[in-house]
């Protein structure tokens, strides 16, 4: 098997090893995720240096092309993604809200006193009320 | 025949100019009410000060003031506002006769707030705003956009309404404890239509729409909902269906 040295190939080397340089100044205390990290860039590298490993892979599988065979979980999982991500921002959103809206009746004011909360009658002199 | 004991539920952002005078007109109402606004400020910037809302004829009409640290949504505020009247540090014995939704803004009048609770305390226990039947001045742009969210929510809820999306609106208190909001957004408008053909059905709420007057001005038609804000709306109502926890 030979390697394919595209010029697309080499910005996408160039891109990989940048991302990793950069993650390594900025994770260096986490070396698991960062283990993780090089196997996916030199899984991913392989195939771009080697796209007949896919190819192969591919056509194992019944796909038609090598990149397919790359693309149709990596689309599945990045849409799953999105969708928990979503939801897990909906679920901030409503324990952002219930802490706001936790504050909004402790520190509710009766400005003006309706009859109900003034002994049975309307007053002038019961503004500010604080309850 | 004792005054219609009426919460005003009435979301608030950014709306300091036009609010005292909201308040004022529904001071003007007379003695056949006794009306309680539940005022939440959305997080204004800066916030609504008390004192703007210590007018004239201040007798006539209790207002009980919350805030929202940060500005969440008009549902999220209108929600506050609806749990704050149902408080019974701040309802009256036996809790109110009606509750209405109003808008700050000055679009809504007093008289058809009135005109809804007494909807309600006639029997009703919805009494929805129809903008169409009474003396509006809608502009044709947004009569187009509220044509066609009336067919969508004929669609997703089952509801004929002459009238989907407007904001004075009344419930009795059988009502009112079905209305929880979890849209703080604009979407809760067609949640809470939603609540209304789930109620009708499950404890044959009695629904009305009565003719009510809204008033456009260049102010209120910047804040209101656009066609990029009905697109929002259909976002917030996907996700929500299919995202949220259902309980």
């Amino acid at each position: 098997m030979r390697p394919e040295i595209t010029p697309a190939a080499l910005i996408l080397l160039g891109l990989l090893a940048a991302l990793f340089l950069h993650d390594l100044t900025s994770l260096e205390k986490n070396r698991r995720l960062m283990l993780l990290q090089l196997v996916v860039f030199a899984v991913g590298g392989s195939l771009i240096v080697y796209p007949e490993i896919a190819r192969r892979l591919a056509h194992g599988v019944g796909i038609g092309r090598g990149v397919d065979f790359v693309l149709y979980p990596l689309v599945i999982w990045l849409v799953r993604e999105s969708l928990l991500t979503r939801r897990r921002r909906l679920e901030e959103e409503e324990k952002t809200t219930e802490l706001v809206r936790a504050l909004a009746p402790a520190e509710a004011r009766v400005v003006v006193a309706p009859a109900h909360l003034s002994g049975g009658q309307s007053s002038g002199s019961s503004a500010s009320t604080t309850t | 025949m004792p005054a219609v004991r009426i919460a005003v539920l009435m979301p608030a952002f950014n709306e300091a100019g036009r609010l005292t005078a909201t308040v004022d007109e529904l001071r003007s109402l007379g003695a056949g009410a006794a009306i309680t606004v539940f005022l939440v400020d959305d997080g204004s910037d800066p916030p609504i000060d008390a004192k703007t809302l210590d007018g004239r004829d201040r007798d006539k009409v209790g207002v009980v003031l919350a805030r929202h640290a940060v500005n969440l949504g008009q549902g999220a505020a209108l929600e506050t506002a609806r749990r704050l009247a149902l408080d019974p540090r701040f309802a009256p014995p036996g809790g109110f006769d009606a509750y209405v939704t109003m808008d700050a803004d000055g679009q809504h009048r007093g008289v058809d707030v009135l005109a809804l609770a007494e909807a309600i305390a006639s029997g009703a226990d919805v009494a929805l705003g129809d903008r169409f039947a009474g003396d509006s001045n809608v502009p044709s742009s947004r009569r187009a956009l509220l044509g066609a969210a009336r067919v969508f929510e004929r669609v997703a809820t089952g509801e004929r309404l002459s009238d989907a999306h407007n904001g004075l609106r009344a419930f009795g208190p059988r009502a009112i404890a079905a209305m929880r909001i979890r849209h703080n957004r604009m979407a809760h408008a067609t949640e809470l239509t939603h609540a209304i053909a789930r109620s009708r059905g499950e404890a044959g709420l009695h629904v009305v729409e009565v003719p009510v007057s809204v008033r456009y001005t260049e102010a209120s038609l910047a804040k209101g909902q656009s066609a990029s804000g009905a697109v929002a709306i259909l976002v917030d109502l996907v996700q929500g269906f299919f995202l949220k926890d259902h309980r």
